[in-house]
Formats: structure tokens, C-alpha cells, sequence
């Protein structure tokens, strides 16, 4: 039996007036897995996540999280009860001390780790009686993921988790984001950092303008996506090179650059018929895939 | 449930006891003050109209400390970057009014009956006498018509964004009431002339006088009530 998805959105849309923030999304996040969601800023991600966890209000389209419809108030209350999730703002209460707001975000949560909060309060080196509003931008993303860490929650949606933390922080965020995926949490996690995706993404969605463009694994964007340099003695047109997943063509005096999401034998095989004198064959890193695609738009 | 009284009594309690102490102290002081300038024996209605006095200063201030503690709730939260934490919680958004404005109506009682204590208290410290039942005349005007203003600084905070912006907006309600229903004709319509008691207080006898006018009491708290059920629609409207 395959598994329901934890998140499942069908033309999930949002407008603010004339401006479509998000443009009729398909999304499907499966379980047990560490889903990295990119975009530039304004891409819609942060909207795209306040609608799944009911803040925002669609104006089209729908979808659910964890089997819950997320245009149900009701049901959205209780599909709360299972998603722990660190905003993009993270400024918390600033009239609440450490341990104040770990009381009382734990007073919600019957599966509260006190063990793990302890350790995280440690590892993170939290000052338990100092007010939040004191604490530095990256003190206070700490208390926020020590807030969603130290839950079992069965999904867990992180936007831009890494946001004013210093290197060891970034570190230790991913490895407690991997460590949570190992248990049986499903993580839905958005970033700008493209290297932090790719360390630990085992899927990869890229929204461009509010529109998915892209939602593969990253087996599958490691195995499909190439770049190919090509040398001619004389160019061809471009449009010799214009076929199924071929992405993006640049020419370049006797070179040609093609970024391919598949199909690279066909590309190498039309090469060889138009005289290629060379013909190099690169993977590409998700910075790479991210970047053309978007570019390509 | 504890837990979000838990976080309305620490996102309110600073303005709450500042405002509270403020006002009692302040009552207190007025009512030693005057008992330290009176040099003659005075009757029972001087010292009366000495405390209705204070009562009408009493519902000034009172109604300035409604605003700034009603000032709060996901609106604030959304201009001071928390309300997306708040509404992660899996609660809805009618039930973290109803605590709010539960912890905002105890504190509003709270703040007519311990000033009216403190110059109850202090005037008996000095020998004077004033009747049980008019500080509660007092009071129970003061919470009949504060209602109105408790539930506008609660449609403020639900409508008006921004972190400062609903208490300047809420007094700035206050004052268009106060002066559009300011003529002879209109102002037994006011909330705040029903607060101080204007229209019960007899010159003679410097006490409240008549029937506890329950209609207007009943009509302040069907507007409150409307109010309220405008401010908590809103909120379930919103996106943030």
C-alpha cells in the first residue's frame, strides 16, 4: 500500500488583490522523508506554508496536511496538534523569559520531550530565565527550534530554519533535522540555503513566482540533470538542440552549453551527427538545477 | 486552556499592575489629600461630593488603562512577529479571544473595585463615612458603561494594525463618543456621562440617587456584546 502523503495541495491558490502570490501549486510531500522547498524571496513559500497550517486563507484551489483539510478550521486545529512548525519570523514573545515559553508551548503538547528539551536547552546554551526579547536574532531561532524539537510531532514544517544562526548552528540544525526524519518524522523544510537543501533534501520542490516548477527527488536530479559542453567546428542552430529535456541552450563562439533534466543520450547522440569535435558530460549540483531552471522562466 | 490565561496574564499584567497601582494610589492620595486641607468639621455631602470628584477622574483614567491593556492580541502579535507562532498552536482563533477577553474583563472589574477600595479604605482611615451601597452605585455604573469602551478597544485590537496603532485608534473613538453626545439632549446616551454618574448624582445631597437604570446597562452590554462578535469575526477572517 503506498503511503497518504503528509502534504497534498490541488491548485492551491492565493491572491492579494490584482497579485497572485500563489498560482495554482500541486504539491505532494510524502511521509518519512526530508522535503527541501526553494524559491527566491517572494516566491511564495511563506504563503504556501501559512496555508497549509491554516493562517492564510486560499483563494482557490485546496489541500490537506496529514489528512486534514486545511480550509477547515476545525480540522486544521487538530492537524495542528501533530505538526510542529518554526516560522520565518521568529521574534517568539519578548514579554516571556526561556523557560516561560518553553512552559507554556509544552502545556499544549501531551507528546513534550522533557529529556529532549533539556538537552537542547544545553546544546543550545539557552539562558532559561532570560526575557526573549533579549536574546540575539539567533538565540531566539534557537528557542524557536528547541520549541518544535522537542515534540514528536509526525510532520514538521520548518521555513527558513536557518536564518540567523552561525555556522555550528546550521551544523547542528541539520543534524537534528536528519535525526528527527531517522525517527519517523516527516520534515517539510524551506530555505534559501541550496547547500543546506542538498545535504539533506531526499526530495526537492522549487517554487518560482508562485508556480511549482519543479518536484523531483534528488536521486532523480542527480541521475537526470547534466550539463553538456559541446564543440563544433562550425555552430549549429540552436534549434538543432531543441527537444524533450533540454532545458536551457547557450552558444558561445564554437561552443554550445545545454543544460539537460534527461534525455542526455539523445543530446549526444544528435552531437555526434552534427561533427561535435567534443562532447563533455558534467553532473550538476542542485545550485545549478535550481538556478537554470528558474533562469529558464 | 491554562496555558493561554497563562499567556494573557504575562502579555498583559506589566500595563495591568502599572495601571492599577497607578489609579489606586492616585485615589487614595486624592482622598488623604483633601482629608489633610479640610481644617473645619464638614458635612457627610462634602465629603460625598469630594469622592464623586474622584469617581469622575477615576473613570477618565480608567478608560485610558482599558485601552492600553486591551492593547494586544494576534494583531500586536502579527506587527511584533510572534502571531505566526501563536496561531501554529492547535488552537482556534475564537478560543484565544474568548481568553483574552475573559483575562481583559476581570482585569477591567479589577480596576474599578480596587481604586474605590483604596478610597474607601483611605477615607475610613480618617474618620470619615461614606455608604456601602453608593460605591457600589458607583461602580456598577462605572462597569455598566465601561463595558462599551472595553469592547471598543477590543474591536480596535482586532481590526487596526500595527503595535501601537489600536489604543490611539480605540481613544480616538472615545473622544468622537464623547463629543458628539455631548449636548444636554444626548449625553444620557454617553457611556462615559453613565460612567461618572452624572445624570443619578444629586447636588444637594452630593449622593447617587434613583433605581439602578438596568435597561441602559442591559442596552450597554447588547453593544458591548455586538462588538465583541464583530472583534472575534474579524480575527477568524483574517490572514496573517
Amino acid at each position: 500500500m503506498i503511503p497518504a502523503p503528509v502534504i497534498q495541495t490541488s491548485q492551491l491558490r492565493k491572491a492579494y488583490g490584482k497579485f497572485e502570490a500563489v498560482r495554482g501549486v500541486d504539491l505532494c510531500v510524502e511521509p518519512n522523508r526530508i522535503t527541501g522547498f526553494l524559491g527566491a524571496n517572494g516566491a511564495g513559500k511563506s504563503t504556501t506554508i501559512k496555508m497549509l497550517l491554516g493562517m492564510v486563507k486560499p483563494t482557490g484551489g485546496g489541500g490537506s496536511v496529514l489528512g486534514r483539510r486545511i480550509d477547515d478550521p476545525g480540522a486544521s486545529v487538530e492537524m495542528r496538534r501533530h505538526v510542529a512548525y518554526v516560522s520565518e519570523d521568529k521574534r517568539l514573545y519578548g514579554y516571556m523569559t526561556v523557560a516561560q515559553i518553553i512552559r507554556f508551548t509544552s502545556g499544549f503538547y501531551p507528546d513534550w520531550r522533557k529529556d529532549v528539551e533539556r538537552d537542547l536547552l544545553a546544546l543550545y546554551e539557552l539562558p532559561p530565565d532570560r526575557k526573549i526579547r533579549l536574546l540575539s536574532k539567533g538565540m531566539r531561532t534557537k528557542v524557536a527550534l528547541l520549541l518544535a524539537l522537542a515534540r514528536q510531532p509526525q510532520l514538521l514544517i520548518l521555513d527558513e530554519p536557518g536564518d540567523g544562526l552561525d555556522p555550528c548552528g546550521v551544523e547542528q540544525l541539520l543534524e537534528s533535522v536528519v535525526a528527527r526524519s531517522g525517527d519517523g518524522t516527516s520534515v517539510f523544510f524551506s530555505s534559501h540555503q541550496i547547500a543546506e537543501v542538498e545535504r539533506i533534501a531526499d526530495n526537492v520542490c522549487i517554487l518560482d513566482k508562485g508556480r511549482l516548477i519543479l518536484d523531483a527527488t534528488m536521486d532523480d536530479l542527480r541521475q537526470s540533470y547534466r550539463q553538456i559542453t559541446l564543440a563544433f567546428p562550425e555552430l549549429p542552430a540552436e534549434s538543432e538542440f531543441q527537444m524533450a529535456g533540454v532545458e536551457r541552450i547557450r552558444s558561445n563562439g564554437h561552443q554550445m552549453s545545454l543544460f539537460s533534466s534527461g534525455n542526455t543520450e539523445a543530446v549526444i547522440e544528435r552531437a555526434r551527427t552534427l561533427h561535435a569535435m567534443s562532447i563533455d558530460v558534467t553532473p550538476v549540483a542542485l545550485r545549478d538545477v535550481y538556478l537554470q531552471t528558474v533562469r529558464a522562466r | 486552556m491554562s496555558m493561554l490565561w497563562y499567556k494573557a496574564w504575562l502579555e498583559t499584567r506589566v500595563r495591568f499592575l502599572i495601571c492599577l497601582g497607578g489609579i489606586t494610589a492616585l485615589c487614595a492620595w486624592n482622598v488623604y489629600q483633601t482629608d489633610r486641607e479640610i481644617t473645619t468639621i464638614v458635612s457627610d455631602a462634602f465629603y460625598s461630593s469630594v469622592l464623586h470628584a474622584r469617581h469622575e477622574l477615576l473613570v477618565l483614567m480608567w478608560v485610558l488603562a482599558v485601552n492600553l491593556i486591551m492593547m494586544g492580541g494576534l494583531l500586536r502579535e502579527k506587527a511584533t512577529g510572534a502571531a505566526s507562532f501563536t496561531l501554529a498552536l492547535p488552537v482556534g482563533r475564537a478560543r484565544m479571544a474568548g481568553v483574552r477577553i475573559a483575562v481583559g474583563l476581570i482585569q477591567m472589574l479589577v480596576l474599578i473595585a480596587l481604586p474605590w477600595i483604596g478610597m474607601y479604605l483611605a477615607g475610613s482611615a480618617f474618620g470619615r463615612t461614606h455608604s456601602v451601597s453608593q460605591v457600589f452605585f458607583h461602580a456598577g455604573l462605572m462597569a455598566g458603561g465601561g463595558v462599551v469602551y472595553f469592547a471598543i478597544a477590543l474591536l480596535a485590537a482586532s481590526v487596526v494594525d500595527g503595535e501601537y496603532t489600536a489604543p490611539i485608534a480605540a481613544f480616538g473613538v472615545v473622544l468622537v463618543i464623547a463629543s458628539t453626545l455631548s449636548s444636554p439632549g444626548t449625553r444620557t446616551y454617553n457611556p462615559l456621562y453613565f460612567m461618572m454618574g452624572s445624570g443619578f448624582y444629586n447636588g444637594r445631597t452630593a449622593l447617587l440617587a434613583g433605581p439602578i437604570p438596568w435597561a441602559q446597562i442591559g442596552i450597554y452590554a447588547l453593544i458591548a456584546a455586538c462588538l465583541t462578535w464583530g472583534s472575534i469575526k474579524a480575527l477568524q477572517a483574517r490572514d496573517f
